[in-house]
Formats: structure tokens, C-alpha cells, sequence
């Protein structure tokens, strides 16, 4: 069953498109998270959604009844803002009955459902206190508890755990899990945080520039990134442009003219044809890629490349290394608990051998919307970062 | 026995600050505290045609609240309920639109409201009875577009005193509600519609109670001018109802002067104007008191 559908959602500020064209289902119940950086429209249409912007073009349909045109008032879906938004006026069990209260339900009713809330959340026992005396993470409770007690058929999170700290950060995540699991509503969850996204969501849309890049479940869109735009934004990754040399039966021969040489990729990753002499972008992630001073000989000299290392990045749980080959520079990310395939530890300038398994390559498509002057690029022509963190 | 450092700071301290207030000090004593002790002193003695005789007298205090002297105090508390309550009506859009303007049209409005103090009081005043007299701009408008045949009698009416007194105080109204509609955290709003308040509702519950300091200010700041209020009721009023100002003063400038009576009738409004700070000063302190348990 559908929750949310937005058909052909557009939202213009003046001259500025900050949603365009935007076509989402999300099904009832799911977790479903907005990604992407500051700007690219997330927000707006979380704010769309609740009812404090409406759309320039397109429909907002809450099951089957179009709810585009209603005030906030009338929407069965409540929000949680980014600052929490609790009212310093009214100590906690008055922000929480606040829904109630406005509805005017009887007091034993509102006083009985107020301690569900709490207790729900954890917070029963400080009721009485004040917005201003009580910690960012439980302000976050409240902010939940007072959401959650009008029954609402989808729950709005705007960037709930940015003001966080990121232990309680990562703590309030998995609460937020449970509950969400507890009262088994739809979740909308904006964020730019790729870590939160792909770790609370059921299936998320990464968004860029007012469009929706792509959307799927976070492994897919890891594994598979459509664009560029998503292969950047979710975790990092290297890529590998060239030219299809020739395509044998089962590999083909790249080419790549930023000096890496010859790759012979295995085409078992592709999801379409490619045809020879076209150009071609591969996204390797950083942790497929195994790092050894020696060649690997069970490799067939496929998915390959010879190498020096440039720096090393100690990170506790792994090490990143990065790697010059030719003019490029991998990033390669190895985890300690390998074995280690050398004697003695890899170092600075030593030459490496870095290979992968041919799953492991993905092919980029062409996106028409990728617009690729926010690409910010290092010395070297690495693409460096695709965020840009103004705020609009 | 050598002092901590601490201590000695904090001797420093206490003397530089004590030197500091010593001016005011020395001024609110000379200007403010004695004239106030001859106003009392003046208060309990017996009037004289010119002047008083230093005869211990109750007389202006026994007069006040038998020979309708209160009379005028009531009218004064009208006026300044009636100042004070169409100030805030008006006021408080105005300030609620100031505060949620672009901060370039803030500076503008802001300006704006300030920009009538420019003109000395009199002179806006005067303006005041030029524009609402007989054959005034306002009669002379009304009538030749053709809404009344008759002028309207506005001059020398009580009408005339309200609107000239919300005319002049009404930015000590917006001002203090403008300061704390600007501190206002309008998502607050968002998060009431949100949960179900539509927009009056959510003026009440929200808006409202978070602005009662502002409403608090601007009420005390209009109030106790407005019980005083001389000037105005002088130059716009009709001279049959005479307000508080009127009357303290008539009794210090007619022959044979009172100032006994006038001394008596001051302190009397004093003394109001100080049990409704502090009753105010009370309700004020329970509203902060339920914020905070």
C-alpha cells in the first residue's frame, strides 16, 4: 500500500527551481530517507509534504485523497523540526498533550495518552520540567513523543540528530529504529548525512539540485550508484574513465588515457552492452580493492593496475591508502583484520599491485541530469568531493 | 596580615563601582529624592492665597476622597485603559509584521516609527488640532467629497484626547512587542499549526503567551504616562471634564493656588500608579513563576 505519493512535485522561489520535477511512491510503513546536500531541495519537499510550502506544479497525495492544497492543520502527518521546535512556554507534558489539547479531548483521555507518549520515549518521569532544562537528545523524545500522539499516518524527521553530539547521535538512531518498528508508521527522514541514511532507511532517494538522483534501498544504491552524483555522495569511491578497447567474450579491454594503462574488465558487472571505442566510467570502491607488494598470480592480469603509494591514512579500524597510478589517484581502503599478504607492512613509495574481483566494478550510466560544474576537482583531476555546503 | 588576592580584587571592584554610581547618586538625591520629600512635606500643610501657611493640615487628603476630587482620577484611568488597550490592538500587528520583515525593511520600519520624535511634542500636538479643528483638513475633506454636510465636532472632545494620546505613545507600544516578536522563533508557529492549531489558535497558544513581556513593557510604558497626561487633555480636550494633570495643575496656576491639594493629588496618583506596579509586578512574577515550576 502507497502512503505518500508525490506526482510531478516542482517547487519554484523566484527565478529558483529548488524542486524539480520530482516523482517519489513511499509505502506504508517504510523508512524512507531524502539525501543529499545542503540545497538540493530535501527539505522543501519534507516542508511541502507537511503542509508550509505548497507546490508549483504537481500533486501530494496521502493514500488516495490529494492533500496538496490543505493547511498543516488538516494533514494526518506531523513533523519533527530540526531544532525540535518544543514550546518554552509549557513545560513537557503540555508540549506533548499540545495535539490533544487542541482537539479538546477529555483530560483522562489526554493525561493517559501523555504518559504512553513518555513512556514511550523513555521520559516519563520528567514531565514536569522545563524545554530549557533538559538535554538536545531528550528534547528530541519530547519533540517525538509530541508528534507521535496524534496518531499520525506518516511521522516528517528534518535533519532530527544534526544537533547531536555523535555518540548520541548513533544512539538516538537505533531509537529512533525501535520506535519506528514500534508504532509502524511511515517515516519520512531528511538528511545529509549519507552514514544516517543508508543505516536507519528502508529505501532512500539521494537528491541533487532539486531532482532525484536516484532511489532504491541504501545497498543498491551503494553497490550500484547511477550517477557520478550518488557513487560520490554515498561513501567514496574511485573512478576509472576510458575507452573500450575491445570487447572480447567474456571481458573487455579498456583503455584509459589518464596514463593507467591497459584494464582488461570483466563484464559480468554490466547491465547493458557496450559498444567498442565508447567511453566508459567504472566506480570501484575504495574497500574491494586489495593492496599487495607482490602480483597477484591468481588474477589472469585482469582488474589490476601497478602502482605507488602515496600516502597512508591510519583510521583505526583500516588504513587508507592512496595510490598514484599513472596520472590517477586510488583510494584503498584495507581493514585490519586482513591477514596481511606481506612480511613486513606496506610504506610510503613502495610500489604495490592493487586488484579486485570483477563484481566489483560498476558501470556508471549516463545521467542527463548530472551536472557536473559542482564537481570539485584536486591537483591531480581526481573528482575530490561532489557536496557543496551552502545554504540557501 | 597581607589580603588574598581575591579579596582584594573584589574590595577593588566593589569601590570602582560604588564611584561610578556616585553621580547618579548625587543627582537622583538633589532633583528627584528632596523635591519629592517637599511635595510630601507640602502635601500635609494648609494652603494659603499665594502660598502655604506651615500649619499641619489632613485637609487636602480629607477633600480628595469626599469632595469629588476622584472624579478626574477616574476619567485619568480611563483615559489610560483606553490609551494603552487601542495602542496594543494596533501596535501589535505592526510589530508582529516589523518582526518578521527582511532585516533591510526592519531598519526601515524602525526608522520610521522613530522618525515622529524628531518633531518636538506641542508641535504635533498643534498639527493634531489644525487637523481635526472645525473647518479643519479633516471637515474640509469629509465635506467637499461629499460624506458629510455638516463638520464634524471632533476638537474638544474626548475622542480627540484618545486619538491624539495613541497617536503620540503608540510607539512605546511597538517597540518593546517589536523586541520580542523579533526573538520570536516563528517555527514555534509551524510546529503548532502542525500538531493541529490553525492560525488563531496558534496566536493564542503560541504567539501570545511568548510575547506577554513585550505586552508587559509596553503597557507600563504606555500606562503611566497616559494617567499623568496633561498636555494633551490641555490642548485637544474640552475644559468642562478635566483629568488628573489638569486638575494638579489648575490648583498650582488659578488663584488662590492650592499647593497642599496639589501636593496631596500627586502623591495620591503615586501612590495608585505604585499599587498597580505593583499588582502588575505580582502577575508578572506568577506568569514567570509557571514557566519556570
Amino acid at each position: 500500500m502507497e502512503d505518500i505519493i508525490l506526482q510531478n512535485i516542482s517547487k519554484d522561489f523566484g527565478a529558483f527551481r529548488a524542486v524539480n520535477e520530482v516523482n517519489l511512491t513511499i509505502k506504508s510503513g517504510e523508512l524512507f530517507s531524502f539525501l543529499g546536500p545542503s540545497g538540493c531541495g530535501k527539505t522543501t519537499l519534507l516542508r511541502m509534504i507537511a503542509g508550509f510550502e505548497t507546490p508549483s506544479e504537481g500533486s501530494i497525495y496521502l493514500g488516495n485523497q490529494d492533500i496538496s492544497d490543505l493547511p498543516p492543520y488538516k494533514r494526518e502527518v506531523n513533523t519533527i523540526f530540526q531544532n525540535y521546535s518544543l514550546f518554552p512556554h509549557m513545560n513537557l507534558f503540555d508540549n506533548v498533550a499540545f495535539g490533544l489539547k487542541i482537539k479538546k479531548r477529555p483530560k483522562a483521555e489526554i493525561k493517559d495518552r501523555v504518559q504512553e507518549m513518555l513512556k514511550l520515549v523513555k521520559m516519563e518521569d520528567q514531565a514536569a520540567k522545563h524545554p530549557d532544562q533538559i538535554s538536545g537528545g531528550q528534547k528530541q523524545r519530547i519533540a517525538i513523543a509530541r508528534a507521535l500522539i496524534n496518531n499520525p499516518r506518516v511521522l516528517l524527521l528534518d535533519e532530527p540528530l544534526a544537533a547531536l553530539d555523535l555518540k548520541l547521535r548513533q544512539h538516538m538512531l537505533i531509537e529512533l529504529m525501535d520506535i519506528h518498528d514500534a508504532v509502524g508508521i511511515t517515516f519520512i527522514y531528511v538528511t545529509h548525512d549519507q552514514g544516517e541514511a543508508m543505516s536507519i532507511s528502508d529505501r532512500l532517494a539521494v537528491m541533487n539540485q532539486g531532482r532525484v538522483v536516484q532511489e532504491g534501498p541504501p545497498d543498491d544504491i551503494y553497490e550500484r550508484p547511477s550517477s557520478i552524483f550518488s557513487a560520490y555522495f554515498i561513501g567514496e569511491t574511485n573512478l576509472i574513465t576510458g575507452d573500450v578497447h575491445k570487447v572480447y567474450d567474456d571481458y573487455l579491454e579498456l583503455h584509459c588515457p589518464d596514463g593507467t594503462g591497459k584494464i582488461l574488465v570483466l563484464d559480468s558487472s554490466f547491465h547493458k552492452p557496450v559498444a567498442e571505442q565508447s567511453r566508459i566510467t567504472l566506480s570501484l570502491r575504495p574497500e574491494k580493492i586489495a593492496i599487495s607488494r607482490h602480483k597477484p598470480r591468481h588474477q589472469d592480469d585482469i582488474n589490476m593496475l601497478k602502482g605507488q603509494i602515496e600516502d597512508i591514512l591510519y583510521l583505526g579500524s583500516h588504513t587508507q591508502y592512496i595510490v598514484r597510478v599513472g596520472k590517477l589517484k586510488f583510494r584503498v581502503f584495507s581493514q585490519h583484520k586482513r591477514v596481511y599478504f606481506d612480511d613486513k607492512a606496506l610504506d610510503w613509495e613502495d610500489d604495490v599491485w592493487l586488484f579486485w574481483h570483477d563484481t566489483d566494478t560498476w558501470l556508471i550510466e549516463d545521467n542527463p541530469f548530472e551536472v557536473l560544474a559542482d564537481a570539485e576537482l584536486d591537483d591531480s583531476g581526481n573528482l575530490k568531493r561532489y557536496v557543496k555546503r551552502s545554504k540557501i | 596580615m597581607p589580603q588574598s588576592r581575591e579579596a582584594l580584587q573584589e574590595k577593588r571592584k566593589n569601590l570602582s563601582s560604588w564611584l561610578l554610581s556616585l553621580p547618579t547618586m548625587i543627582w537622583l538625591a538633589c532633583f528627584f529624592l528632596v523635591p519629592y520629600l517637599i511635595v510630601v512635606f507640602y502635601s500635609f500643610l494648609t494652603p494659603d492665597i499665594y502660598d502655604v501657611k506651615f500649619e499641619v493640615s489632613l485637609e487636602a487628603y480629607r477633600q480628595i476622597f469626599t469632595d469629588g476630587y476622584l472624579q478626574p482620577f477616574f476619567l485619568s484611568f480611563k483615559l489610560a485603559i483606553y490609551t494603552v488597550l487601542i495602542c496594543l490592538l494596533l501596535g501589535f500587528p505592526v510589530a508582529y509584521y516589523m518582526a518578521r520583515a527582511s532585516e533591510k525593511l526592519k531598519n526601515t520600519l524602525l526608522i520610521l516609527i522613530i522618525i515622529p520624535f524628531w518633531t518636538n511634542l506641542i508641535i504635533r500636538i498643534f498639527s493634531w488640532r489644525i487637523f481635526l479643528s472645525y473647518s479643519g483638513v479633516l471637515n474640509e475633506a469629509l465635506i467637499g467629497l461629499g460624506m458629510i454636510s455638516q463638520p464634524l465636532e471632533i476638537m474638544r472632545t474626548n475622542l480627540a484626547v484618545i486619538l491624539v494620546m495613541v497617536y503620540v505613545y503608540l510607539p512605546y507600544m511597538i517597540l518593546p512587542l517589536y523586541s520580542v516578536l523579533e526573538k520570536l522563533d516563528f517555527t514555534l508557529l509551524n510546529a503548532a499549526m502542525d500538531l493541529g492549531a490553525n492560525e488563531v489558535k496558534a496566536f493564542f497558544r503560541v504567539t501570545l503567551p511568548l510575547a506577554v513581556e513585550g505586552i508587559f513593557a509596553g503597557t507600563l510604558l504606555v500606562f503611566i504616562p497616559a494617567l499623568g497626561a496633561y498636555l494633551i487633555p490641555q490642548l485637544v480636550g474640552n475644559q468642562r471634564s478635566l483629568y488628573v494633570g489638569q486638575v494638579i495643575t489648575y490648583k498650582v496656576k488659578n488663584i488662590p493656588r492650592n499647593w497642599p491639594m496639589a501636593s496631596a493629588l500627586s502623591l495620591t496618583l503615586l501612590l495608585m500608579v505604585a499599587i498597580l506596579l505593583l499588582i502588575m509586578y505580582a502577575i508578572y512574577r506568577r506568569h514567570l513563576a509557571r514557566r519556570h515550576y
